[in-house]
C-alpha cells in the first residue's frame, strides 16, 4: 500500500512538474536546452532580490523585537506569512487538482481508495508549497538563528517546523474545496457555482482579514503599533487569533532549548498529525462522491434545444472566436478562480481601509478626500488596465490554455493575424467588464466624475489591447500545451509571469512620466502622453505580428 | 482534388522520416482508403493535408489550391475529423458548431437545414445544448463528424474514423461518406479496419515506414501483386511485411 502510494505520488508529481519531459528533451535529446538557462537567468535576480529583503527585514525585527522583548517577532512573520498564503493559494491549488484535473479519469478505475488519490495529489500541492516556503523561511531562519546564537534544538526545531507548517493551511484549504464540490456538484451548474463558491471564500478570507485588522485598533498605526509590541504578549495574542499553529511554530524554534519549546513542537507536529488524518477521513468519506457527481454527464431536453437550433444566426469570424475565448476562461473555475480574483480583490483592498474609517458614519469626509485631478484619476485607471491585462493572465497563457484542443482552432480557415486579434478581443472584454466592476463603486466613493472615468478606461483599454497583443504573440512563441490540470497552464507557465512583470513594468514606466506630470504642472499631458504610448506599443506590436506570428503559427 | 507532391517530413530529433517523398492523389469524387500499421506516417500526412503540421519538403494542392501559398483557401475546401476529437469541454454542442458555421461563413438559414438533418441523423438533436464534457466519445465524434460537414466541404478527410463507434453509428459514418461522395465531393480516411476499406473505397493507398508502398483499386492491387483471389487482408499483411508494388 505504502509503494503503491508513493508511486502515485512520484507519478502525478513528475507529470504535474514534467520531469521526464525536461529529461527527455534537454538531457536525452539535447533540444531547447537554452531554456532552462534563461530560466534560471531570469528568475535568480528576483529570486537574490527576495532573499537579501528578508534577511535585512529579519534582522530589523530581530533588533526592533528585542526592545520589546519579543526577538522572536521575525520568526512568528514568517510562520504566519506562510500559512496565509499557504491557505489562500493553496485552495485555488487543491479545487483544480482535486477536481478540475483530466487525469482524474484515468486514477479513478485503477484499483486505488479514494483517500490514496487525495492524498497523492494534496502531496504533490505540498511539495509545491514546500519550495516555495523555502525560498522564504531559509533565509529568515538562517539570519535569526545566526543573530540569535541558536543551537542544534533549533535545528531539529526548524526541520520539524517546515515539514509541518504547511500541512494545516492546506488541509484546510483542502477541506474547503472538498466541501464547496460536494455541494456544488449536486447541480448542474457545477461549474458555474464553484466560480461562486471560490470568489465567497476570497471575499470571507479579505473581509476576516479586515476585522483583524480593525480588531486590532483601525487605521491608527501607531495604537497597532502599541497593541502588537506594546505588551509581552501582545504579538502573540494578535497571530494566535489569526492562526494558532504559526505561535506555536514561532515558539518552538524560539525556545527550542526549553521544555515549553519542545511542547509547542508537539503541538505543532501533533495538529498537522491530526490535519492529515482529517484529510485521510475526508478522502475516504466525501471526495469520492463529488467527483463522481461531478464526471456524471447531464441531458438536456429536445424541445429547448430545438427552439434554440431556429433562432442560431450566423456571426462575423472575428466575434466568434473572441466570444469563445472568453466563454473557454470564464467557463473553466481553474482558470476563472486565477484569473478574475484580482478584479474583485485589489478594488476591494482598496475600498476596505475606507470602511475601517467609518465611511458609513461620515460619507462627506471621505468625499473631501478627492483631492486628485480628474486628469491624474484618468492616468491612475488607464494604467489599472494595462497592469491588470498583465495580471489576468488572460492574453499571455491564451494559447496554452486551448492545450489539446488547439488542433481546432489551427485546422479552420483562419488567418494567424485574424486569431490573434480575436484573441486580444476577448481578452479584453474580460479586462474591461473585470476592470469597470471594480471602478464603478470606487469611483461612486471617491466622488470621480463620469468623464474622467470614461477618459481612462477608454486610454486603459487602448494600452491594455496593445500590451495584450505583445503577451498572445509572446504566449505563440512557446505556449504550454501539455497539461493534464488547467491550473498549471496559467499558474506554471512563464508567459503568465512574463505578462505579469510586463503589466507591472510598463504601469510603472507609465506611472513615473505621469509622476512627472504632477511634479512639473503639466496634467494636460496626460492623456496625450497615454495615447501616444498606447498608439507607438500598437504599432510596435503589429509589426511583430506581422513579422513573427505566422512562423510561430506553422512551428506549433 | 488532393495531390501530395514528394511531401516529407521528419520529426525533430527524430533518425528517420515520418513520411518520406510521398507522391499521392486522390481525385475527385472517390472514396480514397489510406492504410498502414501503426507508426507508418498515416496521421502525419493527414495532419500536413489539413495544416496541423507543416511539410518540410514536397508540395500539398488541394482543390486546386497549393497548402503552403494559400493555406486559408486550401482549408476552406476541407472538413476533418481527427482519430481522437479533443473538443473543447466546456462548450454546448450548439456552440461548438455555431463556431464552425461562422468560421466557414454557413449562413444562418443553411446552417439550420444541415444541422437538423445531421443532428436528427446522429441523435444528438436531444443533446446538443449540453456542454461536450458530459458527451461519450461516440456522441464527441458525431458531433466533429456534423462540425466537419457543416460547410459541405469539397475534400472530407478522416482520421481512423470507426474507432471507438458502435455498429450503429460506424453505418451512419459510412452512409454519410458515401452521400458524401455522392453530392460530387471526395472523401479521404485512414483507417485500420481493412473490411470498411475494401467495401467502401474506390482506391486505396499503403504507407508504410513513410513510403507509399502500394496504390489504386482492389483490382489493381491483386493485379500487381500477382494474387488474383486475395483479399485486401492478405494483400495488406504481404505488403506490410516487405517490398511493395508500383502504383498503376
Amino acid at each position: 500500500m505504502k509503494t503503491r502510494l508513493w508511486t502515485l505520488y512520484r507519478t502525478l508529481l513528475n507529470n504535474h512538474y514534467g520531469f521526464s519531459a525536461a529529461k527527455f528533451y534537454y538531457i536525452k535529446k539535447r533540444q531547447r536546452t537554452w531554456e532552462p538557462l534563461v530560466i534560471v537567468a531570469g528568475l535568480t535576480p528576483a529570486v537574490v532580490m527576495g532573499i537579501v529583503f528578508i534577511w535585512n527585514l529579519t534582522e530589523q525585527l530581530f533588533i526592533g523585537g528585542l526592545a520589546f522583548g519579543q526577538p522572536h517577532l521575525a520568526l512568528l512573520n514568517g510562520a504566519l506569512l506562510v500559512s496565509l498564503a499557504g491557505l489562500f493559494f493553496g485552495f485555488f491549488s487543491v479545487l483544480s487538482a482535486f477536481y478540475f484535473s483530466t487525469d482524474l479519469e484515468v486514477l479513478l478505475p485503477l484499483p486505488l481508495k479514494s483517500w490514496e488519490i487525495l492524498t497523492a495529489k494534496f502531496a504533490v500541492v505540498l511539495t509545491g508549497q514546500y519550495a516555495i516556503n523555502l525560498l522564504i523561511l531559509l533565509p529568515l531562519w538562517l539570519r535569526y538563528g545566526l543573530l540569535a546564537g541558536v543551537g542544534l534544538g533549533y535545528i531539529v526545531s526548524a526541520v520539524v517546523v517546515f515539514l509541518a507548517l504547511p500541512v494545516v493551511p492546506l488541509v484546510l484549504a483542502s477541506i474547503l474545496a472538498v466541501l464547496l464540490m460536494r455541494l456544488v456538484n449536486i447541480s448542474r451548474h457545477k461549474d458555474r457555482l464553484a466560480l461562486v463558491g471560490g470568489f465567497l471564500l476570497v471575499i470571507v478570507l479579505v473581509g476576516f482579514q479586515f476585522w483583524l485588522q480593525s480588531s486590532l485598533g483601525g487605521d491608527d498605526p501607531e495604537l497597532v503599533m502599541e497593541q502588537l509590541l506594546g505588551r509581552a504578549d501582545g504579538i502573540i495574542k494578535a497571530a494566535g487569533r489569526v492562526f494558532p499553529p504559526s505561535v506555536w511554530a514561532a515558539q518552538a524554534m524560539a525556545y527550542a532549548h526549553t521544555w515549553q519549546g519542545w511542547l509547542n513542537l508537539l503541538y505543532v507536529a501533533a495538529l498537522s498529525a491530526l490535519a492529515l488524518f482529517l484529510l485521510y477521513l475526508l478522502g475516504e468519506k466525501v471526495f469520492l462522491q463529488g467527483l463522481l457527481a461531478g464526471l456524471e454527464g447531464s441531458r438536456g431536453t429536445g424541445r429547448a434545444r430545438q427552439v434554440e437550433l431556429a433562432e442560431e444566426r450566423a456571426r462575423a469570424p472575428l466575434m466568434t472566436v473572441a466570444s469563445l475565448e472568453w466563454k473557454l476562461f470564464v467557463r473553466d473555475p481553474g482558470f476563472a478562480l486565477n484569473g478574475l480574483i484580482g478584479y474583485v480583490l485589489l478594488p476591494a483592498m482598496a475600498l476596505l481601509p475606507l470602511f475601517g474609517q467609518k465611511l458609513q458614519n461620515n460619507p462627506f469626509e471621505l468625499l473631501a478626500l478627492d483631492q486628485l485631478h480628474p486628469l491624474v484619476v484618468a492616468g491612475g485607471l488607464a494604467l489599472y488596465f494595462l497592469f491588470m491585462t498583465g495580471m489576468s493572465m488572460i492574453p499571455a497563457t491564451t494559447f496554452s490554455r486551448e492545450g489539446r484542443y488547439l488542433w481546432i482552432i489551427r485546422s479552420l480557415p483562419l488567418d494567424i493575424e485574424q486569431i490573434i486579434g480575436a484573441k486580444v478581443l476577448g481578452s479584453q472584454g474580460v479586462n474591461t467588464i473585470g476592470c469597470l466592476v471594480g471602478i464603478i463603486p470606487v469611483a461612486y466613493l471617491m466622488g470621480w466624475g463620469v468623464g474622467e472615468v470614461v477618459l481612462g478606461a477608454v486610454l486603459g483599454v487602448l494600452l491594455a489591447s496593445a500590451l495584450a497583443g505583445f503577451l498572445v504573440l509572446f504566449d505563440l512563441r512557446k505556449p504550454m500545451l501539455d497539461w493534464v490540470n488547467p491550473l498549471k497552464a496559467v499558474k506554471s507557465n512563464l508567459n503568465a509571469l512574463v505578462g505579469m512583470i510586463l503589466g507591472l513594468a510598463f504601469g510603472f514606466a507609465l506611472g513615473f512620466l505621469l509622476y512627472g506630470n504632477v511634479q512639473t504642472g503639466t496634467l494636460w499631458l496626460i492623456p496625450l502622453e497615454l495615447l501616444a504610448a498606447a498608439l507607438a506599443l500598437g504599432a510596435l506590436v503589429r509589426v511583430l505580428i506581422r513579422r513573427w506570428a505566422p512562423q510561430l503559427w506553422a512551428r506549433i | 482534388m488532393l495531390k501530395l507532391e514528394g511531401v516529407t517530413k521528419r520529426y525533430k530529433g527524430a533518425s528517420v522520416n515520418a513520411v518520406d517523398n510521398l507522391h499521392l492523389e486522390v481525385r475527385p469524387g472517390e472514396i480514397f482508403g489510406f492504410l498502414g500499421p501503426n507508426g507508418a506516417g498515416k496521421t502525419t500526412t493527414i495532419k500536413m493535408v489539413v495544416g496541423l503540421l507543416a511539410a518540410d519538403r514536397g508540395k500539398i494542392v488541394v482543390n486546386g489550391r497549393d497548402l503552403a501559398a494559400d493555406p486559408l483557401g486550401a482549408k476552406r475546401s476541407i472538413g476533418f475529423v481527427p482519430d481522437n476529437p479533443n473538443l473543447y469541454p466546456r462548450l454546448t454542442g450548439l456552440e461548438y458548431l455555431n463556431l464552425i458555421g461562422d468560421v466557414y461563413g454557413v449562413d444562418g438559414a443553411t446552417r439550420k437545414r444541415r444541422l437538423d438533418y445531421y443532428l436528427q441523423m446522429f441523435e444528438l438533436t436531444s443533446a446538443v445544448g449540453d456542454l461536450i464534457q458530459s458527451y461519450s466519445r461516440g456522441m464527441q465524434q458525431k458531433l466533429a463528424l456534423t462540425g466537419a460537414l457543416l460547410h459541405q466541404p469539397p475534400l472530407f478527410i478522416l482520421d481512423e474514423p470507426m474507432v471507438g463507434l458502435d455498429p450503429r453509428s460506424a453505418h451512419l459514418f459510412k452512409r454519410v461518406m458515401q452521400e458524401h461522395v455522392n453530392q460530387g465531393n471526395t472523401v479521404f480516411f485512414s483507417t485500420h479496419i481493412l473490411e470498411v476499406a475494401e467495401n467502401l473505397c474506390h482506391r486505396v493507398g499503403i504507407i508504410n515506414k513513410g513510403q507509399l508502398i502500394a496504390c489504386g483499386t482492389m483490382d489493381e492491387l491483386r493485379q500487381a501483386s500477382g494474387q488474383a483471389g486475395s483479399n485486401l487482408e492478405k494483400l495488406f499483411l504481404e505488403l506490410t511485411d516487405a517490398g511493395g508494388i508500383d502504383e498503376d
